[in-house]
């Protein structure tokens, strides 16, 4: 059983998050929240969004599992203006999404939950350094890396308590650095990891400028980086695990 | 199966050039592949589906290229990969070149240890790569491609890179797999295989015990031939041996390589089987055409499903069969009054995706069925002609779908036969042996095709190379063209050199020469004009040539003064001639 209300913009960013990564998942309806957890087909990145039901208007739900294709479910839900209400609704008879709003009713095929990819468990990580900044800043750093290269280096000088976005390419050389000062909050730890600009583009596509961004880093370990959502009603990280950084 | 064992035994057989080494070499494969042995068998040829199966992974050089890159990182773009592919010349070679494995996967994290790829993984992922569509999929598949080549060492990479692109190049042909499927699991005794594996034999030497015996091959052959999946006939005959083999049978639904015929003559065929079968032989696309009771399909020559684009045929089989049936025939173009039309406008239905339905209004097709090869439950693969024909007239035999057929022994009927055929627009006949057998993907003396003597095509020539010393004021080579159809423009086919004396080339360059457009060093680019005839051994498609095709030992048989280049044969019906050879 499910059946929910929810504002369509809250929905479309929510589904934006995962979109950027898969294009077919897994969503689970859980009691208390929405979740979906997704990995890239290389098993590089992933991405874990939580929507609890106080972001929606109403929210019924008792634990099932659904697959959908990103794609249509966005189509569909893009018909909405953003302060429109969408109604969702589970036919557990014909396995199809019934999805309402003012003036269209559509109905979406879901996708056998098990023909998905396997979700992997998530990594426990122990990372020395977290880095608190606004969307606007990460944007700017990357924007600034894929000036010269596919990869960029996000490291924390703990001496000088600045986070650094490095890119090297073939040669240019580009270091975008945030000072303490510059920075929401720092907690600094040793952290030096290599990452690739196609996955941190695809996710920087779905972070707010304004939202206040946490990025876990450590050496040669994956970066966690979350933000939240639905004014503070869900959640989303994703996880991206480093390239070798050859010397 | 690990990946890494599949690519190790792959470098061993590409280094091996004996045959006989080659095959002991892919039996000892088979018999370590275990549960992996139908993909193994499948990979080894550089298959991902089985041949019946037109599923393709829809992957070209481009985007290979484009996933080697994002492996092979950071700022290695497909340029530089294609660079690489200009120095060492194949693509297995460059992905085995770049040091993969940089971009960690998030697994190696959680249960701290990276992990191999193994042959089923490597299959699963390919199998996805092939069901990738709509929107962004290429991302997708360069994605999975991407994190494939990630976990990859250098063997894996160059072998993984060659099984996308569906050409291994190990030396591992339709036979190799055969023979080594026959002598690992149908050899006599246990004892001998072992004693094989264990090098008591000379591996390179003609020992008869490395051979397996004749009729296990034909076993493997015969279920090879019924099955069109290597991987499946490997399987039954390691797990049921050759009873399995025997009992497999044709599958509605699953095509399988068409019977050919060879050139011949009326007394050819009539000597050697004392009766022949005298069919029409249409001007059409070769169609197998499966009916399993209820759903229809129709294949193609070469096994593509090309039912979509001809639903009047599917609905004329489910109309009228009531029996499953498996038939051979050819689907062609007609008139309003039901007349054959050329082979052109079947190709304008065939094999099309989009606009089926108002192509459909523009060209009307039907099927002609001239053989069956299953009906109700019963594989007539080993039935005599005669006795499927008769099958097919009982499905068939009153409607448009099969023509009356001729048996004689006698040249003169046949050669009416043919003057009948040819009057109704047809393009001759087809000389049968009634008692024979149908046997898949063949080109045997069984089935004969009628022809002219010689094969020649009318061509226009648009270009020539001055000659060489003596002959340096001569021209030496003739650039050939063929016509496009409906307009006056013209595409290179081929250049005849050979068969033309000094003194011959002198009048041609005479004739020629005041056709000169242009020149640019040896080479002359010529206005049409001139028509030449022109025989050759058979017609292979080239991506040399403007055509698309190019003639295998062209021979030069004379001007055609009479010819203008209007007259001309066109790319059409090169194509046709290229389809029925």
């Amino acid at each position: 059983m499910f059946k929910a209300i929810v504002g369509a913009s809250t929905l479309q960013d929510a589904l934006d998050s995962v979109s950027v990564l898969v294009d077919e998942c897994k969503i689970r309806l859980n009691e208390d929240d929405l979740s979906i957890r997704a990995v890239d087909p290389a098993n590089v990145g992933m991405v874990d969004l939580t929507l609890d039901a106080a972001a929606f208007e109403s929210y019924e739900a008792d634990g099932g599992v659904i697959g959908v294709n990103l794609a249509k479910l966005e189509d569909f839900v893009g018909m909405a203006s953003g302060d429109q209400l969408v109604e969702l609704e589970l036919d557990e008879e014909t396995r199809k999404l019934n999805i309402r709003m003012d003036g269209l009713s559509s109905t979406l095929a879901l996708i056998d939950p098990d023909s998905i990819r396997q979700e992997p468990d998530i990594p426990d990580l122990d990372l020395a350094s977290e880095i608190v900044l606004e969307g606007a800043q990460l944007d700017r750093g990357i924007k600034a890396g894929d000036m010269v290269s596919d990869h960029v280096r996000l490291r924390v000088n703990a001496d000088a308590e600045a986070f650094h976005i490095e890119a090297e390419g073939d040669t240019d050389d580009v270091d975008f650095q945030l000072d303490a000062d510059d920075l929401i909050a720092l907690t600094a730890g040793a952290a030096d990891s290599l990452f690739s600009l196609d996955y941190l583009k695809d996710m920087n596509k779905a972070i707010p400028k304004d939202a206040e961004v946490t990025v876990e880093l450590g050496e040669e370990f994956p970066v966690k980086v979350h933000y939240a959502v639905a004014e503070g009603q869900g959640n989303v990280t994703y996880m991206l695990a480093p390239r070798i950084q050859s010397e | 199966m690990q990946f890494a064992d599949f690519a190790a035994r792959a470098a061993e057989l590409e280094a091996e050039p004996g045959d006989h080494a080659t095959v002991a070499g892919v039996r000892r494969l088979l018999g370590e592949a275990g549960d992996d042995l139908p993909t193994v068998v499948r990979f080894l040829q550089g298959r991902v589906f089985p041949a019946w199966d037109s599923r393709t992974l829809n992957v070209g050089p481009a985007l290979l290229r484009e996933a080697i890159a994002r492996a092979a990182g950071p700022n290695v773009d497909a340029d530089d990969v294609e660079d690489e592919l200009a120095d060492l010349g194949e693509v297995g070679a460059v992905a085995a070149a770049y040091d993969f494995g940089g971009q960690r996967g998030l697994s190696a994290f959680g249960s701290g240890s990276r992990e191999p790829l193994t042959v089923t993984e490597v299959d699963e992922r390919l199998r996805e790569v092939a069901t990738a569509d709509g929107d962004g999929s290429e991302d997708r598949r360069v994605e999975i491609l991407f994190g494939q080549f990630n976990r990859a060492c250098s063997d894996e990479a160059r072998f993984l890179a060659r099984l996308v692109l569906g050409t291994m190049r190990i030396g591992v042909g339709e036979g190799t797999v055969r023979d080594a499927v026959a002598a690992a699991f149908l050899a006599e005794t246990a004892d001998e295989a072992e004693a094989d594996d264990r090098g008591v034999h000379p591996a390179d030497g003609d020992n008869p015990a490395t051979a397996p015996p004749d009729e296990a091959v034909t076993a493997v052959e015969r279920a090879l031939q019924v099955s069109n999946d290597y991987g499946r006939v490997a399987v039954v005959a390691r797990d049921t041996g050759r009873a399995g083999l025997n009992a497999m049978g044709l599958e509605v639904g699953r095509p399988v390589q068409a019977m050919l015929a060879q050139a011949g003559t009326a007394t050819d065929g009539i000597d050697a089987w004392g009766e022949a079968v005298v069919e029409t032989k249409f001007d059409g696309a070769r169609v197998q055409v499966h009916h399993d009771g209820d759903e229809t399909w129709v294949f193609s020559r070469n096994m593509q499903d090309v039912t979509d684009p001809l639903p009047e045929v599917v609905g004329f089989v489910t109309a009228e069969l009531d029996v499953p049936a498996v038939l051979d025939g050819e689907v062609v173009a007609v008139d309003e009054d039901g007349d054959p039309l050329p082979f052109q406008a079947v190709l304008r239905r065939f094999r099309r995706k989009y606009d089926i339905e108002r192509m459909r209004e523009e060209v009307r097709v039907e099927l002609r069925a001239f053989d069956c090869l299953h009906s109700d439950g019963v594989d007539l693969l080993d039935a005599p002609l005669t006795a499927r024909r008769d099958r097919l007239d009982d499905l068939l035999g009153d409607t448009d779908a099969v023509e009356s057929v001729v048996r004689t022994a006698d040249p003169d009927e046949v050669a009416s036969a043919e003057r009948t055929a040819l009057d109704a627009g047809h393009e001759g006949v087809m000389l049968k042996d009634p008692e024979s057998a149908y046997e898949p993907g063949r080109r045997g003396r069984n089935w004969l095709k009628r022809k002219p003597d010689v094969e020649t095509l009318d061509l226009v020539v648009t270009g020539a190379e001055w000659g060489e010393g003596r002959r340096a004021n001569l021209f030496g080579t003739f650039l050939l063209s063929a016509r496009v159809e409906g307009g006056e423009s013209y595409e290179t086919i081929g250049k005849v050199a050979t068969g033309i004396t000094d003194e011959k080339l002198q009048s041609l360059t005479d004739l020629l020469e005041p056709y000169v457009d242009h020149e640019d060093g040896q080479e002359v680019s010529i206005d049409s004009a001139v028509v030449f005839e022109v025989g050759y051994e058979e017609i292979q498609p080239s991506p040399t040539y403007e055509s698309g095709y190019a003639l295998r030992f062209p021979r030069f048989v004379g001007v055609r003064p009479d010819k203008s280049p209007a007259d001309a044969d066109t790319v059409t019906r090169v194509a046709r001639l290229a389809d029925e050879q």
